[in-house]
């Protein structure tokens, strides 16, 4: 079915577009990878050694049985044939040997490599501003960690040890073959090329139709698990029928570009082990007018040999072939990966020498700002807050106040004017210095998954349970938390699904606690929660914001009439200031907001 | 082999829908309970899964008689073979063994030796050409047979999964219902073509090899066969090492992937708290748990290879030596002897090696079976009653008559509530978290059928009526807006996907939502949910109202559908509301006083019970915690604990 049909028929559109999966040879890719293995130097010379070894062992062991047959069975010598059969248990257990260590030490290579790049790569995204963590893709990120490392993996391990030990193979079974035969080599040779262009085409159609496949395969995806997170909508909308043709039609879809990919592979596959039967046709026929000719017994085992070598030398062919596509891939993923690690972050850390404590003065000079350098969020701000105060933002979606906290968290730089804290530009302010006086309650109040307690420890790995108690007496929530199923062992289940958003707020607030920081960022979350927990949070959160200076972008009435300054952002300014009272008796658009709520 | 794009793709999907997945999941009412309810037995399984295979038995017969073809094809490439190499060795020297022809088919004396080289050639030429086709036809065919099996099954699934109230749904199994339908169900098919069909093309190939060799000669055939029974020992007992090293292997690699994505997603804590270095090590941990767990398998797997290299080898070692002895003593030919078993012991090896494959298929295709079984025989429990009642509109109301309703036996939700709403009222449901608000809405919608009592529209119980009606006399709007990833128009009209544009334009114009769409660059055609563009959450509450609005219900059903809107959008939704409103019952669940005021009746719930019934003066006077919900959002001098969720804001942008 077309294309167009699909899409109008489907319950979803599911538009992504695939990452290239090979790109050409890159020279200056591959001693990048080269360089990454500088850590296992001793292991890549043993490597070089056995490939050199092995690829010389192959052709060995099937000249020893050509040999064999052409030699002494032809001679009817058994002694000779005994010897020969002594000869190839040797080589064969030697060859067996040295493909223990080769891919051994091939696969220690790859995954040392693979190992060291994930480290790099995982501190390398650590050190990436705010800005990128919102515009990167969660999905495209995993894959540099695992398909694309994967694809290196492969192209370390396998592409160049394999090829080498097959191009040796090959050059060393042409030379025998020449050897035996001259005339009957040449007749081969003429399908190298064809055998060539099977092998090109066929990669080329393969990849072409797995790219349509999987590209159907995550429709079908995309339209399963929407279709069973909006089960309530659909049954709610009677939808069931009209989602069962859809997805009939999508997984006939699927199933047709699985059927082209399956045929494409059964086209070719046949095609190039026809070759190997077409020769040994070949070779019958030269070979055989020859010896007529010639009318030699040995000539006829010189037929026999040849025809053995001759699968020496072709199957390398398939083999290579696939190889190369391994490596185009791996320079794929070789690129995506190192441009990621090439990109810079937007600063560095200063050198110059750091506060030893900060206390929590803040001030905003003149600061613009910009996230990505065309649309200025916020304009001309300037305020400043003594330590120990409450600063509340206030202000419609898309005013302004996510980007203030991010600068006053130093998780962006201003493009104009300055961030100072404790008199210090946080340009000069190195990350860590700042951050360790620093806590942050996110509003999704965002937990990692493990128990509660190693949640509330994330910022002090070291507190003991104890401590954690204190803490949790400190927020007045003790009892909550203690009465959860495994009490403070429980676990938070993936982005805490398992907790109740009361219960992971107050994880988040003693989160803050014990980190004990002299500057909070508070995001208030937005839901409401029944009376009762509202009460509570209202509580723990006086405990927590005393005696530090606090930037929250406020939603409820509480935290706002208590703060000592109350900035009303819109579209990027600061358009009202003052306290709560204040601001009610100008009559500005904070009254006016107010009244909207309260008096309905 | 595994066609269905790389299990990591699949996994990405999941990954990138893990936070709808939770959002929607988890209803504080039940508690993780099992999905399913009965495991089935080995030999049920494999009953079925043939049962299956023989619903294709034509297809399969198809598969199998081109294998045989096969079979004697390669048979016969090799044995034209070595009958040219004897024939060859013959007429250099006559007085040696003469070339068995086959089926006594001797070429006349006549025939120059020349032209019968030339023949034997060709004939090797066209049974390898032969042989090319027919592998294709084979792969078409096995191609064509797999994928019939796989659209029946996911289709099936589908269907079920479609079906399935949502009792079923909530029981906590939504991601692993799509590893059902999607790699279960592959693995299942595998049990056809890869376990059952290839089963039988081993038996075939091995048995007419088997015969053939010792047709040439049977010392020779035991000697080289004396070591396979070793072959296979050693493989299946390496396959029982690595597989569980596999599993493991998947799982080290799933909490990496888990690190990687709670560092992305929660950067601000870990930057916000300089964690960055205790984070870093951890992810290490991970990476060098998963190298030195790789390593291992690495190590067992460079030993088994060389060591199966080695058996084979050693075939050909006792070959060499017993059949080069044998061709001295003239009791073997070269050719026909000699050059074609040592093509068909390397084939031989390829076959049992096969075996050791299909084992751990079976092992993959039963546990796959069973989950998709158990979704199979999952029983459809709301369905209509066999002779139902048609309702094309609710005319003169709803009653609720002595409800009760649990999720869990034992704990309920909703404890006899009654409660009469005559047509054209519109009633507001409040109280607090977890008093069973939702849960009453799900019930008029026939979610789920109630434990005991009956909800009758127009004086008719639900479960009399057709369940179509039922469903489309409402329109809903939940909480949480879910939108699928598919254009404006097409989310409005889902519940009427034949709407015409004026309709879908007329129902947003309803919701007070064609002003922001009209603005967007792409209007109606603009993409929204997981993989478009991001809406507000006041805006995807108004395409929420507007796909209920299309469908013209004549009640409505708003579950608190204004709590993620700002104050502007709220009244400018509620005046649309209130005009569409003043046509159809509605019911309103809500916490806020504003949006409660508005509606002619007022329930409030507590603990699945109706603790009371009013307009809003009456209940100041008559409900505690109405009084309380009043005071908290409507301050007059006491500063309390307040709830009000002053100016919203909403998760506009955020971290992707």
């Amino acid at each position: 079915m077309s294309h167009a049909a699909i899409l109008q028929n489907s319950l979803t559109r599911h538009i992504e577009r695939e990452e290239d999966r090979q790109r050409p040879l890159d020279f200056r890719l591959i001693a990048r990878l080269y360089e990454c293995t500088a850590a296992c130097g001793s292991k890549r010379l043993w490597l070089l050694l056995l490939v050199i070894i092995r690829a010389l062992q192959l052709p060995a062991l099937t000249w020893c049985l050509a040999g064999v047959i052409r030699g002494p069975v032809a001679r009817h010598d058994t002694a000779g044939v005994l010897t020969g059969a002594g000869i190839f248990a040797v080589l064969a257990l030697s060859t067996q040997i040295v493909l223990h260590y080769r891919q051994r030490l091939a696969l220690e290579l790859g995954e040392a490599v693979v190992c060291n790049l994930r480290s790099r790569l995982f501190r390398h995204i650590q050190k990436m501003p705010l800005r990128w963590f919102q515009q990167a893709r969660a999905g495209r990120v995993i894959s540099r960690m695992t398909s694309d490392m994967e694809d290196i993996r492969a192209g370390v391990q396998d592409v160049f040890y394999v090829s080498m030990v097959q191009l040796i193979q090959m050059l060393i079974a042409a030379a025998a073959m020449i050897w035996f035969d001259r005339l009957l080599f040449l007749i081969l040779l003429v399908l190298v090329p064809v055998i060539r262009w099977i092998n090109h085409r066929f990669h080329a159609r393969l990849s072409a139709a797995l790219r349509n496949m999987r590209e159907s395969w995550s429709r079908v995806t995309a339209t399963l698990v929407e279709s069973i997170v909006g089960i309530r909508v659909t049954q709610a909308f009677c939808r069931e029928s009209v989602n069962i043709r859809a997805f009939t039609e999508l997984a006939a879809d699927h199933s047709a570009w699985n059927t082209g990919v399956l045929k494409t592979q059964g086209t070719f596959q046949p095609l190039l082990e026809l070759n190997s039967q077409l020769v040994a046709g070949l070779l019958l026929f030269a070979g055989g007018w020859r010896v007529l000719a010639a009318g030699s017994a040995a000539n006829v085992g010189d037929v026999v040999g040849f025809l053995f070598m001759s699968g020496l030398f072709f199957a390398p062919i398939a083999i290579l072939g696939t190889q190369y596509h391994q490596a185009l891939t791996a320079m794929a993923g070789a690129e995506r990966l190192f441009r990621l690690l090439d990109t810079e972050p937007d600063w560095a850390d200063p050198a110059t020498t750091q506060p030893a404590r900060i206390v929590g003065q803040v001030e905003f000079r003149d600061v613009s700002f910009s996230w990505d350098g065309r649309k200025t969020v916020l304009h001309n701000v300037s305020f400043s807050a003594r330590p120990g105060q409450l600063i509340a933002l206030v202000g419609p979606t898309g005013s302004g106040k996510s980007s203030l906290i991010s600068l006053a968290a130093k998780f962006c730089l201003p493009t104009t004017g300055s961030v100072l804290i404790d008199g210090h530009d946080t340009r000069m302010l190195d990350d860590l210095t700042l951050h360790r006086c620093m806590g942050i309650v996110p509003q999704q109040n965002f937990l990692f998954s493990g128990s509660v307690a190693d949640n509330i420890r994330f910022a002090r790995p070291e507190a003991t349970t104890e401590e954690i108690f204190r803490v949790l007496e400190q927020l007045g929530c003790r009892d909550v938390l203690e009465s959860l199923p495994q009490g403070l062992e429980t676990s938070t289940g993936e982005s805490g699904c398992n907790l109740s958003s009361g219960q992971r707020q107050l994880i988040c607030f003693a989160r803050a606690l014990l980190a004990d920081p002299a500057l909070l960022i508070l995001d208030e979350a937005t839901s409401s929660l029944d009376s009762q927990t509202e009460h509570r949070l209202q509580t723990a959160l006086e405990t927590l914001l005393a005696g530090r200076t606090a930037f929250v972008v406020a939603h409820r009435l509480s935290t706002i009439r208590r703060a000592d300054l109350v900035l009303v952002l819109d579209q990027g300014r600061i358009v009202e200031r003052g306290t709560h009272q204040s601001l009610l008796q100008a009559h500005g658009l904070y009254a006016d907001l107010h009244r909207r709520f309260t008096s309905d | 082999m595994h066609h269905d794009g790389s299990p990591m793709a699949a996994g990405l999907a999941l990954q990138r829908n893990g936070k709808g997945i939770c959002r929607v999941s988890s209803r504080p009412e039940n508690g993780p309970q099992a999905g399913f309810s009965q495991q089935s037995r080995n030999s049920d399984r494999l009953r079925r899964l043939f049962g299956l295979a023989f619903e294709y038995r034509r297809e399969c017969a198809g598969v199998m008689a081109l294998q045989t073809v096969l079979v004697l094809l390669t048979l016969g490439t090799l044995g034209l073979t070595g009958l040219g190499i004897d024939y060859l060795s013959w007429c250099v020297n006559p007085s040696g063994q003469s070339p068995g022809w086959p089926f006594g088919i001797e070429p006349p004396r006549q025939w120059s030796p020349g032209f019968v080289i030339a023949l034997l050639a060709l004939a090797v030429v066209c049974s390898a050409l032969l042989t090319a086709l027919m592998k294709y036809l084979n792969a078409a065919a096995s191609a064509v047979l797999s994928q019939k099996i796989l659209i029946r099954l996911r289709t099936d699934l589908y269907t079920r999964l479609q079906l399935l109230s949502l009792r079923f749904h909530d029981a906590g199994v939504r991601s692993s219902l799509i590893n059902r339908a999607g790699s279960d169900a592959n693995q299942v098919r595998q049990f056809v073509d890869g376990v059952a069909l290839r089963v039988l093309t081993v038996l075939l190939t091995l048995g007419v090899y088997l015969l053939w060799m010792l047709r040439v000669h049977v010392g020779l055939t035991l000697a080289c066969l004396a070591s396979t029974p070793l072959l296979w020992l050693s493989a299946c007992g390496f396959s029982r090492v690595v597989q569980p090293a596999y599993r493991r292997a998947g799982e080290l690699s799933d909490e990496l992937i888990r690190l990687l994505v709670e560092n992305l997603q929660g950067v601000q804590v870990v930057k916000g708290f300089a964690r960055e270095q205790s984070q870093a090590e951890q992810f290490e941990g991970a990476a060098i748990r998963i190298r030195d767990q790789r390593n291992s398998i690495f190590r067992s797997l460079s030993i088994f290879q060389p060591a199966m290299g080695m058996l084979t080898q050693f075939n050909l070692l006792v070959l060499i030596g017993y059949g080069g002895h044998l061709v001295i003593r003239g009791e073997l030919s070269a050719g026909s002897g000699l050059f074609v078993f040592a093509g068909l012991l390397q084939e031989f090896a390829a076959q049992v090696a096969h075996i050791t494959n299909i084992a751990n298929s079976i092992q993959a295709s039963l546990a796959s079976a069973d989950r998709v079984f158990e979704v199979l025989d999952e029983p459809i429990e709301i369905t209509s009653a066999l002779n139902a009642k048609r309702l094309p509109a609710i005319e003169r109301g709803i009653e609720l008559d002595r409800v009760c309703f649990e999720y869990v036996p034992g704990r309920p939700v909703l404890r006899e509530i009654c409660l009469r709403i005559s047509a054209g009222e519109c009633v507001g449901i409040t109280g607090p978290v977890g008093s069973g608000k939702s849960t009453l809405l799900a019930l008029l919608k026939r979610f789920h059928d109630p434990a005991s009592g009956r909800i009758l529209f127009d004086g008719c119980d639900l479960r009399e009526l057709q369940l179509e009606d039922v469903r489309k006399a409402s329109g809903m709007v939940f909480q949480d807006s879910f939108l699928f990833s598919n254009s404006i128009a097409a989310n409005i009209a889902f519940g009427r996907p034949e709407a015409s544009a004026e309709e879908i334009a007329a129902a947003a114009r309803m919701a007070a939502a064609e002003e922001f769409i009209t603005r967007l660059p792409e209007g109606y055609e603009t993409l929204v949910g997981e993989h478009g563009c991001g809406l507000s959450g006041g805006q995807k509450q108004r395409l929420s109202l507007a796909r209920a609005l299309l469908v013209n219900p004549s009640l409505l059903l708003l579950d608190d559908a204004a709590s993620a809107v700002d104050p502007e959008t709220e009244q400018e939704i509620r005046s649309a509301m209130e005009q569409v409103m003043r046509g159809c019952t509605s019911l309103v669940v809500s916490g806020r006083i504003s949006t409660l005021r508005r509606t002619d009746r007022i329930v409030v719930l507590s603990e699945g019970r109706i603790e009371a019934v009013g307009s809003h003066a009456e209940l100041l006077r008559r409900s505690p915690w109405y009084r309380q919900l009043n005071e908290l959002q409507n301050p007059g001098s006491e500063p309390g604990p307040i709830v009000i969720p002053f100016p919203v804001r909403t998760a506009a942008r955020r971290a992707a």
